[in-house]
């Protein structure tokens, strides 16, 4: 068995690994949705000039368009692995009462939601201003 | 690199590039997807109990590269797409082309953070705990990719390759 193929089996078998991967895959669309709401996204990106800056930055002339979601993406992943890092250090007798339906509940439950933070480009589709 | 090729060729290497890997990702998925909807119960000699009969855990750690790939790839071809395709389809009244643009790049962030437990589940397949998880997460992710996959097609058809 090659090296690789041992770690990624130790890992499999770790239950250390397996507190942090269901939390942070729980936690994952959980916050980056409130993060997507709250408009809170790790840094902001403006394409046209290569700029990239901390926190929010809107509303700017002269500089084109700002992006939001890489910031948003990355403070979802630093909030998950924290969250994911604290469950490896809980007991597993308490990681292990984890339903471990919500892996795929709460991304089906994210998307009305999503749907529904693009109002405004639905609403513009329906000529709605 | 843009000193060999024009900048319109650079950018559809990498669309294609993301085309690629997203045509791997959707084939994979849809298989392990099949595989755990419909399990093969008997061997048979037809074409969709072939297609649902392969050994599903052999694709997941190719499916979260490819899905870590297609979502970096994407990324990157991401600021273009903001300034040259979005601001004219914005200008053209697309809004409904543009709203599901957002929609997908919400869903793939959210599929990028379920490949941590999705590995974990399939690693451990012979688990019979995690059947109905790993079938969760598995469908909910195949469904995501063909939505993905999709949106990111007909919006290539809007103002995409060669426009």
């Amino acid at each position: 068995m090659s090296t690789t193929a041992q770690s990624s089996s130790s890992l499999a078998s770790s239950s250390k690994f397996k507190a942090f991967a269901i939390v942070f895959s729980i936690a994952g669309p959980v916050a980056y949705c409130v993060i997507q709401y709250l408009n809170w996204p790790l840094v902001t990106f403006w394409p046209a000039t290569n700029r990239l800056v901390w926190g929010y930055e809107g509303g700017l002339t002269g500089q084109g368009p700002n992006m939001l979601w890489y910031g948003w993406t990355l403070n979802a992943l630093i909030i998950a692995a924290v969250l994911g890092i604290i469950a490896m250090l809980l007991p597993a007798r308490i990681t292990d009462k984890i339903p471990l339906s919500l892996l795929w509940i709460l991304p089906i439950l994210s998307i009305p939601y999503v749907v529904y933070s693009l109002m405004p480009w639905w609403n513009l589709a329906a000529g709605v201003h | 690199m843009r000193d060999i090729i024009s900048t319109n060729a650079f950018w559809t290497i990498w669309l294609f590039i993301h085309l690629i890997l997203a045509l791997g990702l959707i084939g994979a998925l849809t298989h392990q997807a099949m595989a755990v909807a419909f399990p093969v119960r008997q061997p048979s000699t037809g074409i969709v109990t072939r297609f649902r009969a392969v050994s599903a855990a052999g694709y997941t750690t190719a499916v979260c590269v490819l899905w870590v790939l297609t979502y970096f790839v994407g990324a990157f071809i991401y600021t273009k797409y903001r300034i040259y395709i979005r601001v004219p389809l914005e200008a053209g009244r697309y809004y409904k082309t543009g709203g599901f643009f957002d929609f997908k790049e919400h869903v793939s962030s959210i599929g990028l953070v379920l490949l941590p437990a999705y590995w974990y589940l399939w690693k451990n397949a012979q688990n019979p705990q995690y059947d109905n998880a790993r079938k969760g997460v598995t469908i909910v992710l195949a469904l995501m990719c063909w939505f993905l996959f999709l949106v990111g097609h007909f919006l290539n058809n809007t103002r995409g390759f060669g426009s």
